[in-house]
């Protein structure tokens, strides 16, 4: 089996993080997005009952974004 | 009423964030690609333009450096909106004339800052109507 030049194979490696981390941040908006605009709309009715619910996907999916952007960093490091 | 004109490709995100603006009081115009962003904004002339750089038919950096050639367009700020959120794609969208950039997830806050410091007047305005008797 032939091997990769290495330059080819670095390139390749920096480059799944990168548009996985792209792939990722859309559905993630929308998660985020969309609890944010539903609790914003639950609150003007003042309907809180399931605000927290919503509260708990929101903080779920800034966690992920965090996760994501730690992993973003170690890239840009690894590429120092 | 500020008008904002959002060129987005991906229906869920012009959904949540028209939806979003204009509960802030914003008057919001689509566009799914780079072409007919560069057609709206010579048509209705809006007060900033969210453009995300992905796009069909003509991506958002080149509808960029097309409105920002046109007389009639190059002095609506654009925000550059992507997923990509390397140092090297800000570089890009501001090398392309785009007067601001964010990243994908919007962060509402952060985008609307960047949004009013870039037409202070019209917030100002839409500011005194909302607080004449």
């Amino acid at each position: 089996m032939t091997e990769l030049p290495k330059a080819i194979e670095e390139k390749i490696q920096h480059m799944l993080p990168r548009d996985l981390l792209h792939d990722l941040r859309t559905p993630l908006g929308h998660i985020l997005g969309y609890s944010e605009l539903m609790i914003e709309q639950m609150r003007d009715r003042g309907d809180e009952e399931f605000i927290p619910h919503l509260e708990k996907i929101r903080a779920a999916g800034h966690k992920l974004l965090e996760m994501m952007r730690d992993n973003f960093q170690e890239t840009r490091n690894s590429d120092r | 009423m500020p008008r904002i004109l959002l060129v987005e490709d991906n229906e869920m995100n012009r959904d949540m964030l028209s939806r979003r603006l204009q509960r802030r009081g914003y008057e919001v115009l689509i566009a799914v690609d780079g072409q007919m962003g560069i057609d709206m904004a010579k048509a209705n002339a809006p007060d900033l333009i969210l453009m995300d750089m992905s796009l069909p038919v003509m991506d958002g950096w080149e509808a960029t450096r097309a409105l920002k050639v046109n007389a009639s367009t190059r002095n609506i700020p654009v925000i550059a909106l992507t997923a990509h959120a390397m140092s090297t794609d800000r570089n890009k969208a501001i090398e392309a004339g785009c007067d601001d950039y964010d990243t994908k997830p919007i962060e509402l806050t952060r985008l609307l800052a960047k949004m009013e410091a870039l037409m202070p007047r019209q917030v100002a305005e839409t500011t005194d109507e909302k607080e004449a008797p």
